[in-house]
């Protein structure tokens, strides 16, 4: 058996574990540097897209924040006032009251105050609100869809990996800049073509 | 032996990253279909007695557009805004004209003359049935959010949300009166308008029906502008009609009866002229579930019903069992 070539198959083979050892160690440095460079970087933070949002009650769940950083905020300028609100009052109430029987909210945390005949104001309370969405699902199912979820950042971590984020099931969560942390709705709602 | 050392590591840290990372997305996708403790469920109401369908689906066509913005009905032809088009059908479903418009519509409607009136958010533009233009009136002005209009004789009636009024106009766009203003004197209670659906039709006889939707009623007036008589009931069960306003879309037969789509819980149905609930024409669960959009409805002589369904982009027919 000829051992000519082994000098050159040792080289080959010492090439490729080199190479190996320097991609293998390429990647776990830059799965470092990625990872501090997202836990320092303070530019950005966490945020939803309430038109991506589908309800799905993770919010109140998933956050690391008990309650969660996740609240319930209202677009005045797109609420229709209603008496009859998709988002306060459970599906067919027995009453429009504000008896605990008739509300939708979990934590009643909305407060419905009369403004006249027929408009009544919502207001979230946002001590109590847990983020659940059930209110935002019969408010965009029946109303204008002015209640919607947002992060509040007075209570939110920032999390390297939001645990929201991570399960969404809309991928509703993105990072936005800190100079504008929120992404309200606005303007008139959108039509019937969605 | 240290550098057998530092491989062992190295692969060891590199599998435990992958395991991780699949972990991660086998557990995101898996948890992505979890039940939700706090889901708002009207399931009891999509469910309705199959007695009470009178109804059924004869056919459905889909309607190729971008955006879908009316249905009309005339002389047998299916008549469809679709943003800055219009598309005529015919019967079968077989598309027989097409033409693009300048005007970005909301609503249309057609008149004896076959002309089609066409809304936008503020103005109203008249074409001939050849879709070539014959009128475009001024803007009712910027706060205008106009949601439907309907032609009888050289009366031309429009719904505007925004202003939260009816303009009763000639056919040239000059307003005659204003209808729906809150006045106490002739009974007119006054529009509440939550959101952008406040739908109207003028009846057998050439009266004006317009829906209060924040109020859940029809509203009938006289020719001077007096409320001569109105309807309605809210909630959820299927006599009523659900959630802040609705209905959303309507259409007056023949025989004076309401056809009624609603939003939210998208559903049809039949009214009698005096508001008695004779039956319904789609139940909710022939909408797709995650849809809350009401479709357009139209009839025609045959008491068959025309549904635009926003969601399945389809033209949906419907006929008495
Ligand atoms: S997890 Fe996503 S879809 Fe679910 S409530 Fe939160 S933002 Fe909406
Ligand atoms: S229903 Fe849920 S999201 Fe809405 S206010 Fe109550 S706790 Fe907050
Ligand atoms: S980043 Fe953290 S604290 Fe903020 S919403 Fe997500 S999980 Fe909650």
């Amino acid at each position: 058996m000829s051992t000519d070539n082994l000098p050159k198959k040792m080289d080959r083979r010492r090439l490729i574990k080199n190479g190996m050892q320097l991609t293998l160690g390429l990647s776990l440095v830059s799965i470092a540097g990625w990872s501090a460079f997202k836990s320092t970087s303070d530019r950005l933070v966490w945020q939803l897209d309430p038109f991506k949002c589908v309800q799905c009650g993770r919010c109140a769940k998933e956050c690391v924040m008990t309650p969660s950083a996740v609240k319930c905020v209202h677009a005045f300028n797109l609420c229709g006032y209603c008496d009859l609100c998709g988002g306060y009052l459970k599906p067919d109430p027995n009453a429009r009251t504000t008896a605990a029987e008739n509300q939708l909210c979990p934590t009643a945390a909305i407060k419905r105050k009369y403004i006249e005949d027929p408009y009544f104001e919502y207001e979230i309370d946002e001590a109590l609100c847990i983020g659940c969405a059930k209110c935002v699902a019969g408010c965009t199912s029946f109303g204008n869809g002015s209640l919607h979820l947002q992060v509040r950042h007075d209570r939110c971590k920032n999390c390297n990996e939001c645990a929201i984020a991570r399960v969404c099931p809309a991928e509703a969560f993105q990072r936005v800049p800190i100079s504008s942390p929120y992404l309200i709705k606005g303007g008139f709602t959108k039509g019937k073509n969605g | 032996m240290n550098r057998k050392l530092i491989n062992g590591l190295l692969i060891f840290f590199a599998l435990a990253i992958m395991a991780i990372i699949v972990w991660d997305f086998v557990g995101n996708k898996a948890g992505k279909n979890v039940p939700n403790p706090y889901e708002y469920n009207i399931d009891e109401f999509r469910k309705v007695d199959s007695l009470k369908v009178i109804y059924k689906e004869i056919l459905n066509f889909p309607v190729v557009a971008d955006v879908l913005s009316g249905i009309a009905i005339s002389d047998s032809l299916i008549i469809v805004a679709a943003g800055n088009e219009i598309i005529k059908f015919d019967i079968s479903g077989k598309e027989v004209f097409r033409k693009a418009i300048q005007d970005s519509s909301i609503c249309l409607t057609v008149d004896a003359n076959r002309d089609i009136w066409i809304a936008t958010r503020h103005y109203i533009a008249q074409y001939n049935s050849n879709g070539s233009l014959l009128n475009r009136w001024n803007s009712f002005g910027d706060r205008s959010v106009i949601t439907s209009l309907a032609v009888s004789g050289d009366r031309v009636f429009v719904a505007d949300a925004g202003n939260r009024i009816v303009y009763h106009c000639d056919k040239t766009g000059k307003i005659v009166q204003k209808i729906g203003e809150k006045n106490g004197q002739n009974g007119v209670p006054g529009y509440v308008i939550p959101s952008p659906f406040m739908d109207l039709a003028v009846d057998d006889e050439g009266f004006l029906w317009v829906v209060n939707t924040g109020r859940h009623s029809f509203e009938n007036y006289n020719a001077d502008g007096s409320l001569r008589t109105s309807w309605g009931i809210a909630g959820m069960k299927i006599e009523g009609f659900s959630g802040c306003c609705n209905p959303a879309e309507m259409a007056i037969m023949d025989d004076n009866s309401f056809v009624t789509s609603e939003k939210g819980l998208p559903r049809i149905k039949l009214y009698g002229q005096h508001g008695e609930l004779k039956g319904i024409i789609a139940p909710p669960e022939s909408f797709n579930q995650d849809s809350y959009y009401a479709p357009d409805v139209a009839v025609d002589a045959n008491y068959q019903v025309f549904a635009l369904d926003y969601a399945r982009k389809q033209v949906r027919i419907f006929k008495l069992k």
